[in-house]
């Protein structure tokens, strides 16, 4: 369970999270919807202590994570898998080194244990036979499926997922959300995904927090959403 | 007035937050450093794209100095009737001086820009923060194996500028000036003795350092995308090439005071 309480930011003089208050519950998963610059990045950077509150806190599974050191972080984020608007794939290695980087690091599985479960990791992406592929001559597409498989590598319970489908067509956006629902729902992860892709937030989440300015302005079920009477959600949504 | 004050105040205090997070960066590679976190792949990995990159522009550079060294050696000393020193002018000037400068420069130019575009362009495309992400500290598996690479690199090319360097004055002395080989080879190992070696040495790990520290430096902090990645290597050059020159005139100066 992730429970966000009264959480502040300021960032050059602006304030970017005022009073984020959030819970999500064991295996939800929640789409954070905004316009562009509502601070949504912002938020996931809070969540996964790339960024400290100026107040507040965050707890994961009851330990408030802003107040651990960059070492106990580190440790933290093994059980975390953070998904990259561009992927950010190391471009040095190719699509099977990246995927067997984070089993390398962390387990003491030998290779042909790993070999099978990378394999098996990109055939839940959709990606068998582009092991030897390096990320600049992947799609767009292929590179958040590569980087979606990095990310669930060690069995994470917790995904976050920044704008997974922004720069994408259409058709790949749904098939982009549809792949993290069916992985969540998979794995029993407890996701956090952000977007301003309203169609597809509404049709793969179990509730909706929408944010202006910083704020959480509205959250609740596809329902609570679509009736609400708060002008801003009501302009977002048409 | 007030204005410019401001801006300049503002200027002196933006150096010194930059040095001063320099020097942290710098203690975070050191800690991993002395803790043994250094990933020996890595660094062979390093080292050999460190070194094969420069290893022909070095040897072409140090072959043509000790060739050229020899030669406007052999014009000034026969004006005072001391020919038969030429391999004792070539030798002691690339060994002292010009073997460890110009491979460093050469080197910044090469390996430097090398790291920093490297780290600055994995730094504009989040692949080091998405390092943290996944539990693993960045500057143990990016920088250290950068920075102990150029350590141990920058050595070796200054032993191997030596080298073609003598082997340069060696073959104008012999094919030009005529000058028996044998005697040739005979004066360059007499006149260089430990001090010399390692005077030049001792410089060299210290331009190592300096050139490892501003390029890691540069890249990690990179900013601004493609167009931060250019601006971020050049500053890491320009600023390897300064501290060289600079540090050189010092340690020298120190040298030369407590071993002469
Ligand atoms: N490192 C930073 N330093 C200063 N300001 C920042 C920083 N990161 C973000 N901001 C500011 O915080 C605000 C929120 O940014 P954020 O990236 O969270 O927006 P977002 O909701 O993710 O937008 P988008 O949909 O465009 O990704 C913006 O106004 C941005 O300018
Ligand atoms: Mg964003």
């Amino acid at each position: 369970m992730i429970e966000i309480i009264h959480l502040f930011k300021k960032l050059e003089d602006q304030m970017v999270l005022t009073d984020v208050n959030l819970k999500i519950a064991l295996g939800e998963i929640l789409v954070v919807l905004g316009g562009s610059g509502a601070g949504k990045s912002v938020l996931l950077q809070h969540l996964i202590g790339l960024m400290k509150p100026d107040r507040g806190s965050i707890m994961i599974d009851s330990k408030d994570i802003t107040r651990l050191k960059e070492r106990e972080l580190l440790q933290m984020r093994k059980n975390i898998g953070f998904l990259f608007q561009e992927g950010a794939l190391y471009d040095f290695m190719n699509v099977f080194e990246n995927i067997a980087f984070p089993l390398q690091e962390h387990t003491t599985m030998n290779e042909s244990g790993i070999r099978a479960k990378v394999k098996e990791a990109l055939k839940i992406v959709g990606l068998e036979g582009a092991d030897e592929k390096f990320p600049s001559e992947l799609s767009g597409g292929m590179k958040k499926r590569a980087a979606l498989a990095r990310a669930i590598i060690l069995d994470s319970k917790i995904l976050f997922c920044d704008e997974p489908t922004s720069g994408l067509d259409p058709i790949l956006s749904k098939d982009i959300t549809d792949l993290i629902q069916n992985i969540s729902r998979q794995l029993k992860c407890t996701t956090i995904i952000t977007s301003h892709d309203m169609k597809n937030a509404l049709r793969i989440a179990d509730r909706v927090a929408i944010v202006f300015k910083g704020a959480i302005l509205a959250t609740g079920t596809q329902k609570d959403i679509l009736s609400s009477q708060n002008a801003y959600v009501r302009e977002f949504l048409n | 007035m007030m204005n410019i004050l401001r801006s300049i105040g503002r200027y002196v205090i933006g150096i010194f937050l930059g040095l001063g997070n320099a020097i942290f960066f710098l203690l975070e590679i050191l800690g991993n450093i002395v803790k043994g976190k250094i990933r020996v792949q890595e660094v062979l990995k390093q080292i050999f794209e460190q070194g094969v990159q420069s290893l022909v522009i070095v040897a072409l550079t140090s072959f043509a100095s000790g060739a050229v060294l020899a030669m406007q050696g052999h014009v000034m000393l026969e004006r005072f009737g001391a020919k038969e020193y030429v391999a004792h002018l070539v030798a002691l000037s690339l060994v002292r001086e010009l073997s460890p400068v110009f491979t460093s420069f050469i080197f910044s130019g090469k390996a430097g820009a090398k790291i920093a575009a490297e780290l600055g362009s994995m730094s504009v495309n989040n692949q080091i923060v998405a390092t943290r992400t996944l539990g693993v500290d960045p500057v143990e598996f990016l920088v250290v194996p950068r920075f102990v690479a150029c350590f141990l690199v920058l050595p070796l090319l200054v032993v191997f500028s030596e080298l073609l360097g003598i082997m340069g004055g060696y073959c104008v002395s012999v094919f030009e000036a005529g000058i028996p080989g044998s005697f040739y080879v005979t004066q360059t190992l007499r006149v260089i003795n430990y001090v010399d070696f390692f005077s030049g040495l001792i410089k060299t790990f210290f331009f190592a350092f300096l050139i490892g520290w501003i390029c890691c430096y540069q890249g990690f902090f990179t900013q601004g995308g493609s167009l931060g990645v250019g601006k971020y290597t050049t500053k890491a050059v320009a600023y390897s090439y300064i501290f060289v020159v600079l540090s050189n005139v010092f340690l020298t100066k120190v040298i030369l005071a407590l071993w002469q």
